[in-house]
């Protein structure tokens, strides 16, 4: 339903003026920081990692970013990275670790609520244990509370049927795994009740090629609806199995042929 | 890296609330980049109440009364009338892991306003109506002309329907602030932090 999404980002408390925004953002990390942190330094130094994210999001609720490690070609390789979101009241979106450090990139985008006008931050952590840090300032409001799009009696007799794509064909190293998933936010209203929808979300993924993990994720309640994942991938004949958990204990997993087919 | 024990979490937690209590508001300001509200033609009074994109040019009027200018709602702080603030103000979710970070942060509200979240959506829940009319109950002491004043953000229609809806439970004196916390900062009226009425 785009109208009504376009509406809801209108309606819903979106802080609108240029005054402050990022200055906000920039006083709420700075609490935020210790949270997640404690007293461990980060800096910004270049080269590490890289964020892309949309100035102004079409859809609060599903704000796209790309985060890419780089390649380090004098070491100290980036193994972890947090994705977190300073203006949600429940800031982490996800911290996704590698299971594999190999020396080249390692590209992953995923799609993310932002609730109003926030820097979202990539908090890379490298195998030497520094911490270094990207942002990027996105418009876009009402992403926590926007109504799920499918209805609750769909979304849980669908919830953790998965996807897998490769998009080897398209001369892309590049694969995406999709779970299906209401991730509730807690922050939405149930249009029957009219009362808040409990949280209900993902809280972990991991993806394996063969007994290899490529990558695992921690997630809070920030992710999108129906997580999905573009990842670097390149097959190699041996199958992809997704694996996931949530937070009411729901335990999910589905295997796919290399290339994407069903096994 | 970014699993700190729960312990360490809530201590810092703890902290970081208090800090955030006191640092500058991370207020949502006033519209810069669309047109001010002034600009806009206001649209007439609707049937019923507004049920979604609450935050979009109101009309003129509630049930043809005209909003209050701040003068004069500034008049009506100064003799202590009822000013009730009925900003959304989501709770930690039910089912968000312990652990998680929750920032639940202050909001900042004309002075000695009575904070009644949710009552101002376009429907809502027999709870939620039943919290409304006990706290309009307890506020007024039962007093159905006693005065209020509604409001919540700039040109938000949440203040206009939960004006309404005071005036649908037999309440002869409710008047409305349409340009609501924005309006009320800027013209430096006296503001402090608020919390939920229970």
């Amino acid at each position: 339903m785009p109208t009504r999404r376009l509406l809801l980002q209108c309606a819903l408390w979106a802080p609108m003026a240029a005054r402050a925004q990022t200055a906000d953002s920039e006083e709420t990390w700075k609490g935020l920081k210790p949270m997640f942190f404690g007293d461990r330094s980060i800096d910004e130094a270049p080269g590490y990692v890289t964020l892309d994210a949309p100035v102004r999001a079409e859809d609060a609720a599903l704000v796209p970013v790309d985060v890419k490690f780089l390649s380090r070609e004098k070491g100290d390789r980036v193994i972890a990275a947090t994705v977190i979101v300073d203006e949600n009241p429940s800031p982490l979106v996800t911290t996704v670790t590698r299971g594999r450090i190999d020396p080249g990139d390692f590209d992953l985008s995923l799609r993310l609520r932002v609730n109003s006008y926030s820097y979202v931050r990539v908090i890379a952590e490298t195998e030497s244990g520094a911490l270094h840090m990207v942002k990027a300032f996105v418009k876009a409001a009402g992403g926590c509370s926007a109504p799920a799009s499918k209805d609750p009696e769909e979304a849980r007799a669908n919830a953790g049927q998965m996807r897998f794509r490769s998009f080897a064909a398209q001369s892309r190293a590049e694969a995406q795994a999709m779970i299906r998933h209401p991730n509730y936010s807690g922050m939405q209203m149930d249009q029957i009740t009219r009362m808040y929808t409990p949280a209900w979300y993902v809280t972990s993924v991991r993806v394996l090629q063969g007994d290899e993990e490529l990558f695992s994720m921690k997630n809070g309640i920030s992710l999108s609806e129906d997580p999905t994942i573009r990842f670097s991938y390149a097959a190699n004949g041996k199958p992809v199995r997704i694996e996931a958990k949530d937070s009411q204990g729901g335990e999910f997993s589905q295997s796919f042929a290399s290339d994407g087919g069903v096994l | 890296m970014t699993a700190p024990s729960r312990l360490r979490l809530a201590i810092v937690a703890l902290i970081v609330s208090v800090a955030a209590a006191s640092a500058a508001p991370a207020e949502i300001a006033a519209p810069a980049e669309i047109a001010a509200p002034a600009e806009i033609a206001a649209p007439a009074e609707i049937e019923g109440y507004r049920l979604d994109a609450y935050q979009a040019p109101v009309p003129e009027t509630l049930m043809g009364r005209p909003a209050l200018s701040f003068a004069e709602a500034r008049a009506l702080f100064e003799e202590n009338i009822l000013f009730i603030d009925v900003l959304p103000h989501a709770p930690r979710p039910e089912g968000l892991a312990p652990d998680a970070v929750w920032l639940d942060k202050p909001h900042i509200s004309i002075k000695g306003a009575h904070w009644l979240p949710e009552v101002g959506r376009g429907e809502i829940s027999a709870e939620t109506e039943g919290y409304f009319k006990r706290a309009l109950a307890r506020l007024t002491d039962g007093d159905l002309a006693r005065k209020m004043v509604f409001f919540c953000k700039r040109a938000c229609w949440m203040s206009w329907n939960a004006a309404k809806r005071a005036q649908s439970f037999g309440y002869t004196h409710v008047l409305w602030f349409a340009d609501g916390v924005e309006g009320w900062r800027e013209a430096d009226g006296p503001m402090e932090t608020v919390t939920p009425d229970p």
